[in-house]
C-alpha cells in the first residue's frame, strides 16, 4: 500500500471523527459482502468472500487420521493462511509471512477455543469415528487474494462460509475388529454429512482511529490506526475470543465500550452473512 | 458484463445486460473491422515492408495481433494501440502523481506510468511568486514545498534523456490538501479541453488526472501569485503537524456539509470505474444529481441497484445525444 500525504491522512481522520468516511460509510457500517461458495471443487467446501476490493478464499478439506493421545474423543482442526503476492508487493517472498502467521492465530484463538478444544466452534467431537482410532482432521486453508483491509473479519467470514459448504462423506466402520488393531473403513462417495455451523462465529474488528473506533476499515484507515481489537461474537451474542493489534494501549473502559458496540454490530453481520450464505448455496445448486 | 464484479440480483442481470447490449448497438461501427483480438490476422500487403510494431507478432508469415486492441497504421508500420494499457503521456496532458522521492533538485513522483516522473526545482514556481535563479537554500528547503507522499498535480513537459519530465509553472498546479486520491484505469480518461473543475454549487474541486488518478477535495481559491507571502504559505502545514493538540486539529476538518459532497463525488467516480465508463464532468454530475433527486445516502451509492441505474441512465443518454445529432 503506497504512503498518504498529511492532507490525505487528516482528511481521513476528520471523516471518522465527523461519521462520514471516505465512501460514504458511517463507523459502524460495513462494506457490501459479497459470497460465493464451492470455488474449488477439490476441497469439501470452499468459500470466497469479497468486501469491496478485499478479497479472501478459504477452503475445507478432511482427511481420516489418528485423535491425539490426550484428546481421544476429539477431531483436530487446524487454520494456515497464506498472503498471495498479488494482493500487495509487500508480501512477495517472506514478506506475507509475518501477517499470515498473525493471522492464523487470531483465527485461530477466535474459532478454535483453548487447547482441549473446549469453547470451539466447530463441534470437534462431532469429527471423531471411533474414539481414540480414528478420526477426521479438518484443513482450514485461507488464501488473501487482493487486499484492501479488514483481513481478519474476512477471513473469519470466509470460513463460516466454506464450513457451511462442507460435506464429510459418511464412513462405514468395518464391525468386528479387535482392539489393538486399525478398524477397516469404508469412505462412501455418495452420502455427506453438513456440518452444524450455527456456532460458528464472526468476527468484528474494531479499529480505533483518533478518539473514536470503526468496523471494516480499509487499508488507507488501518494505515492511520492507533490500535484494533478483534472480538468474535457467535449467535448468542458471547464473545468466543478477543485479540488486539497495534502498540497504543487502550484504556480497560474502551474495550468494555467496544465489546457491546462488536456484539451489537455482529447480530447485524451474521444475519447478513447467513442470507448470502444461502443465496450462494442456491446460486451453485442452480 | 465482463469484469464488473457487483453482486446482483437475477432482475438486476437481466436490466445491466439488457443495457449493455444497447450501449454496444450505440457505439459506433465505422472502425469495427480495425479492432482486433489476440491472433486475430491483421491484412497486410507484404510488398511494402511493413514494420511490425507493439502489439504485433509474426507468425507463419503472417501479422498477427498479441493484444486486444485498434490496429493503427502509421506509414509502414501496423501496430496494435491496447485497449487497456498503462498510461501513456502526451506533452500537455495534466496529470496527478505522487511524490516518492525527494532527489537533488527535482521529486521524482509516481504517475503510474511505467517509469517515474520528474519534477525539477527550476520547472516550478516558487512559493513566494518571485522568478529568480534557484539557490542552493531553496534546494535544501525543497521539503518545504512537496514532501513525499505529497499528492501534486502538474503539467507532463516532455521526454528528457533522463525520463519524463512534468512542469509546475502556475497556481492551479501544485500540492491536493485536504481531499482524496481515487485511482481509476486510465483508459477511462479521454483528454478533454479542461481537467480542472469547480462544482460551485457544491463547493468542491474535481481534477481529473489524464493518468487515471482523481482528485476530489475541498475548493481552493486560486490566490494573486504576487500577493502571497511567505507567512501564509506555511500557516495551515503548520497547523496539520502533530504537536498540535486533537481538539485544535478537530477544529480544522473540513466541514461536513463540504465532505458529504466530496464523497458523493467519489463515489460517483468509483460508480463509473465499476461499470467501465469514461470520466467526464458532465457524467459525474449526472450521477451526483441523480443520487441527490433519488435522496441516496452516499454509502448506497456502491450498492448494486444504483449501479444498474446509472448505467441505464448513460444508456437513455447515449441514445438521446445519437437522435439529435
Amino acid at each position: 500500500m503506497v504512503g498518504l500525504s498529511l492532507g490525505e491522512k487528516h482528511f481521513i481522520q476528520g471523516g471518522i471523527a465527523q461519521d462520514l468516511r471516505c465512501d460514504g460509510r458511517k463507523r459502524l457500517a460495513y462494506r457490501p459482502i459479497s459470497v460465493e461458495t464451492g470455488v474449488i471443487p477439490q476441497a469439501n467446501g470452499s468459500a470466497r468472500i469479497r468486501m469491496g476490493a478485499t478479497d479472501v478464499i478459504a477452503s475445507v478439506k478432511a482427511e481420516l487420521g489418528r485423535p491425539s493421545l490426550l484428546l481421544p474423543d476429539k477431531g483436530k482442526v487446524s487454520i494456515y493462511i497464506d498472503c498471495s503476492s498479488t494482493a500487495e508487493p509487500a508480501f512477495e517472498g517472506r514478506g506475507g509471512d509475518e501477517l499470515a502467521a498473525e493471522l492464523s492465530n487470531a483465527l485461530q484463538h477466535c474459532l478454535l477455543g483453548g487447547k482441549s478444544g473446549a469453547g470451539a466452534g466447530i463441534d470437534l467431537s462431532s469429527l471423531i469415528i471411533v474414539e481414540g482410532k480414528i478420526c477426521w482432521d479438518l484443513y482450514i486453508d485461507g488464501l488473501v487474494v487482493s487486499s484492501d483491509g479488514n483481513l481478519l473479519d474476512a477471513l473469519g467470514a470466509a470460513i463460516k462460509a466454506a464450513l457451511s459448504n462442507t460435506g464429510i462423506p459418511r464412513v462405514q466402520v468395518a464391525a468386528g475388529t479387535s482392539n489393538d488393531e486399525q478398524p477397516e473403513v469404508d469412505v462412501s462417495d455418495e452420502e455427506f454429512l453438513q456440518f452444524d455451523t450455527s456456532g460458528v462465529p464472526v468476527i468484528v474488528t474494531l479499529t480505533k482511529v483518533g478518539r473514536h473506533y470503526i468496523v471494516d476499515a480499509t487499508s488507507e484507515e488501518e494505515s492511520q490506526m492507533s490500535s484494533a481489537v478483534s472480538i468474535s461474537v457467535n449467535r448468542q451474542g458471547y464473545i468466543c475470543g478477543i485479540t488486539k493489534r497495534g502498540g497504543v494501549g487502550l484504556d480497560p473502559s474502551i474495550i468494555l465500550d467496544m465489546i457491546s458496540v462488536a456484539k451489537h454490530v455482529s447480530e447485524q453481520v451474521i444475519s447478513k452473512l447467513d442470507s448470502e450464505i444461502a443465496s450462494a448455496e442456491a446460486e451453485e445448486e442452480s | 458484463m465482463r469484469g464488473i464484479q457487483l453482486p446482483l440480483s437475477q432482475t438486476q442481470k437481466v436490466r445491466l445486460q439488457k443495457t449493455l447490449e444497447q450501449l454496444e448497438s450505440l457505439s459506433s461501427k465505422v472502425n469495427s473491422d480495425a479492432s482486433v483480438i489476440i491472433a486475430d490476422s491483421i491484412p497486410v500487403n507484404h510488398e511494402d515492408g511493413v514494420l511490425k510494431g507493439h502489439g504485433t507478432a509474426d507468425l507463419d508469415g503472417e501479422v498477427v495481433a498479441t493484444v486486444c486492441g485498434v490496429v493503427e497504421r502509421v506509414n509502414k508500420l501496423v501496430y496494435v494501440r491496447a485497449l487497456r494499457s498503462r498510461y501513456k503521456p502526451e506533452v500537455g496532458d495534466i496529470v496527478i502523481g505522487r511524490v516518492v522521492e525527494v532527489a537533488q533538485k527535482r521529486w521524482r513522483l509516481d504517475i503510474s506510468f511505467n517509469q517515474d516522473a520528474v519534477l525539477m526545482l527550476s520547472s516550478m514556481n516558487m512559493p513566494d511568486g518571485v522568478q529568480r535563479r534557484r539557490t542552493a537554500l531553496d534546494e535544501l528547503n525543497m521539503r518545504c514545498i512537496f514532501e513525499e507522499n505529497d499528492v501534486v498535480c502538474a503539467e507532463v513537459r516532455g521526454f528528457q534523456h533522463d525520463g519524463l519530465h512534468l512542469q509546475a509553472r502556475s497556481r492551479k498546479y501544485g500540492k491536493l490538501n485536504r481531499g482524496q486520491l481515487l485511482s481509476v484505469p486510465p483508459y477511462l480518461v479521454k483528454r478533454q479541453k479542461q481537467h480542472f473543475h469547480h462544482l460551485e454549487e457544491f463547493g468542491i474541486d474535481l481534477i481529473i488526472g489524464c493518468n487515471g488518478f482523481i482528485w476530489v477535495g475541498e475548493h481552493i481559491e486560486a490566490k494573486d501569485d504576487m500577493v502571497e507571502d511567505q507567512v501564509s504559505q506555511s500557516d495551515p502545514q503548520v497547523l496539520l503537524h502533530n504537536s498540535v493538540s486533537l481538539e485544535e486539529q478537530e477544529r480544522n476538518y473540513t466541514i461536513l456539509e463540504t465532505r458529504k459532497y466530496i464523497c458523493r463525488a467519489a463515489n460517483a467516480v468509483r460508480v463509473l470505474s465499476i461499470l467501465g465508463f469514461n470520466m467526464t464532468l458532465e457524467i459525474i454530475k449526472g450521477i451526483i444529481d441523480l443520487s441527490l433527486s433519488m435522496n441516496l445516502d452516499i454509502h448506497e451509492m456502491l450498492g448494486s441497484e444504483f449501479c444498474v441505474l446509472v448505467a441505464e441512465k448513460e444508456a437513455e443518454r447515449r441514445s438521446s445525444n445519437k437522435k439529435k445529432r
